[in-house]
């Protein structure tokens, strides 16, 4: 009996398997999937922007997530693209675009673009961005109370401010940049990065680095005291700081980063994908809901005004952080040097 | 132990020929029944044996033809490093997940059937919550700011907190707790099987219950440890989430690396390359163990 069950249930996962390898591809009328990096971001960010358009239009809504190139590259190889649009890191949608892994962007969202004021360097030919967010100093208002860091220089100072510092454990995720402005590089110097001076630095407090992979081990990290100073996503930490939670973001030397969204080569339905971002670009209000509900900048400045007043100075984008700011990462650079930084970094890592 | 296995090895003395005449048209026989094993043998050849075929391919042809990326892997220092680390990881766990386990078997064999079902309870509970759960669960017992921390800061025993998590005690703890089951069921399958009026005999016979224990029940309880050593062992070499989330970069596994060349780097021809190194040694590791241990015999359970 329970023979006949095992294999019934072997045979049946190797139907799902199979059906699994055939399904995908042709994507049906009227559908769109969009793919984000999951959790209560992509939550936010799907009810503010996506769902609204998709209530006007009528195109049903498939979601699927986390972002992985990887999957990007599969579908596209194989020609069976169930991806429409993808949330990426613009290293990423740089290089993808150059080897004719996205679709090429259509003139009306480049129209649409540049009446939305988005900024040129933040695009491709096959990518808009769809939110900025900044590498600000996260620090732990219990353990700095009286007097936090509020330079690069002074968060690898680990004489005057004790405690572990975290970073992103990902190369293009700010420690270099952060590195080399504690060293005393002019932001406007920074590119192309001195790698073996920004080693040299991380290397004097190497010790006392704590490196995270996630938004979640960030929020834990400080709140807890673990690591009351770190290298965060802002977003992150003003949404910790609003749940009641002891941190704060020191926008001094902020380091700004964008997210971008791309059509995959050969997503059946991408005219309906660039329906989309023209409608996204031209909607200003719903990029404002979005930051909002997500606590992540808008891709367009004019969305800026149109956020309330009481959270406008912590969001990326606004006035009152970009004067703060060193610089935006420069992911042309990070598209070109980013296998061989990352392979480099993995050895420094594990020394 | 090999003492108490030489006499099935040298059983076979008597009537051999009728009986390997039976293994014969045993082997070459095929009756319905096997049909039984048919869809699983498919299964495996559709989710196992043909992606391992590809990625072996892939290793030696993608980007190019040829062995660039095993040359890479040992003319890296990191890629041997890793590799080295996740041994030695490995093998610790297996040793602590035995020590830990050979004890807590036997107390499960020897209590009252209440008792009994108590401790397989502790053991089984674990095992059926997830391994993520567990692993953020420990996140949070070994912090510097954690449990175990807190308590000995201030009952007074440490005044700096001990660095437990991203360190490689914080890694076997973690792994450890998670191969418990792994090691504790098979062998107390094996003891539970033990006829303990031999242990008797061996008394009677006049030797000390300590001397009966190591000369008779535990060389009986050998498969058991074989079957608990290998589930460990094997599982522990391929563990991703436990050392990402309890260790530092320093205690990085072969796993974390692959999973990187896959879905950061896009390395797939190199990721696959890590994956065959991996398997490779695992099994030089096992043939080594075999002709030690006799594994063959020992999970087949004929000794």
């Amino acid at each position: 009996m329970s023979k006949k069950v095992l294999g019934g249930v072997a045979a049946a996962s190797m139907v799902l398997s199979l059906a699994a390898c055939g399904g995908g591809g042709a994507a049906a009328e009227d559908t769109l999937t969009v793919v984000m990096w999951g959790g209560g971001a992509q939550k936010a960010h799907v009810d503010s922007y996506v769902t609204p358009w998709a209530e006007e239009t009528g195109v049903t809504i498939r979601q699927d997530s986390p972002t992985d190139y990887a999957k990007i590259s599969a579908q596209v190889d194989s020609g069976k693209v169930s991806w429409g649009l993808v949330e990426v890191e613009p290293n990423y949608g740089k290089s993808a675009c150059d080897d004719g892994k996205l679709e090429k962007l259509p003139q009306r969202v480049l129209d649409a673009a540049e009446k939305a004021d988005i900024d040129p360097a933040q695009m491709n030919d096959c990518a808009i961005p769809i939110l900025q967010y900044t590498f600000s100093i996260a620090y732990n208002t219990d353990t700095f109370g009286d007097a936090h860091p509020t330079t690069w220089a002074e968060f690898f100072d680990t004489e005057q401010f004790p405690g572990k510092r975290g970073f992103w454990k990902y190369v293009t995720g700010g420690a270099f940049e952060a590195a080399l402005l504690a060293d005393g590089v002019a932001p406007e110097d920074l590119y192309p990065l001195d790698l073996d001076r920004a080693f040299r630095k991380l290397e004097t407090i190497k010790d006392d680095i704590v490196w995270y992979d996630t938004g979640d081990q960030q929020v834990q990290l400080v709140s807890s005291g673990e690591a009351p100073l770190i290298q965060a996503w802002n977003g992150r930490i003003s949404q910790a700081a609003a749940d009641g939670e002891s941190v704060a973001n020191e926008y001094g030397q902020n380091l700004v980063s964008y997210d971008q969204i791309v059509v995959p080569k050969g997503y059946a339905n991408a005219d309906l994908a660039f329906d989309w971002m023209v409608w996204f670009l031209e909607n200003t209000q719903a990029q404002a809901d979005d930051v909002v509900a997500s606590g992540y900048g808008p891709a367009s400045p004019q969305a800026v005004e149109l956020v309330p007043a009481d959270i406008r100075d912590d969001i990326a984008g606004s006035p009152a952080v970009d004067d703060k700011s060193a610089s935006v990462i420069d992911y042309d650079y990070w598209a070109e040097n980013y296998d061989e930084v990352t392979q480099r970094f993995n050895t420094w890592i594990t020394e | 132990m090999t003492a108490t296995l030489t006499p099935t090895e040298a059983a076979p003395s008597g009537p051999t020929e009728g009986r390997r005449d039976g293994a014969l048209r045993g082997r070459l026989t095929f009756d319905r029944w096997g049909l039984l094993a048919l869809p699983l043998l498919v299964f495996l050849l559709v989710v196992f044996i043909a992606p391992l075929a590809f990625l072996i391919a892939s290793s030696v042809t993608d980007p190019t033809l040829g062995l660039d990326n095993y040359r890479k892997i040992f003319t890296e220092s990191v890629y041997l490093r890793v590799l080295v680390n996740t041994f030695t990881v490995a093998l610790t766990v297996t040793a602590v997940t035995l020590a830990l386990a050979y004890p807590y078997a036997y107390l499960m064999t020897i209590a009252t059937p209440r008792w009994r079902a108590l401790l397989t309870l502790i053991i089984l509970v674990p095992f059926w919550t997830s391994i993520l759960v567990r692993s953020f669960a420990l996140v949070l017992l070994l912090r510097d700011t954690g449990v175990l921390n807190s308590i000995a800061m201030s009952a007074g025993a440490i005044d700096e907190p001990v660095p437990l998590l991203r360190t490689m005690t914080g890694v076997v703890f973690g792994m450890v707790q998670i191969a418990l089951p792994f090691a504790v069921l098979p062998m107390y399958a094996t003891m539970r099987t033990i006829d303990r009026r031999l242990l008797d005999a061996a008394q009677g016979m006049g030797d000390r219950p300590s001397g009966a224990f190591w000369r008779v029940f535990v060389p009986l309880s050998m498969p058991g440890v074989a079957a608990g050593l290998i589930l460990t062992f094997i599982q522990a070499l391929g563990y991703y989430i436990t050392p990402a989330l309890l260790g530092g970069p320093k205690n990085t596994m072969i796993g974390e690396l692959i999973v990187q060349q896959v879905s950061t780097v896009l390395q797939f021809g190199f990721a696959a390359a890590l994956a065959v190194i991996l398997l490779g040694t695992t099994f030089v590791l096992l043939a080594i163990t075999s002709k030690f241990m006799n594994l063959e015999r020992m999970l087949m359970g004929r000794s």
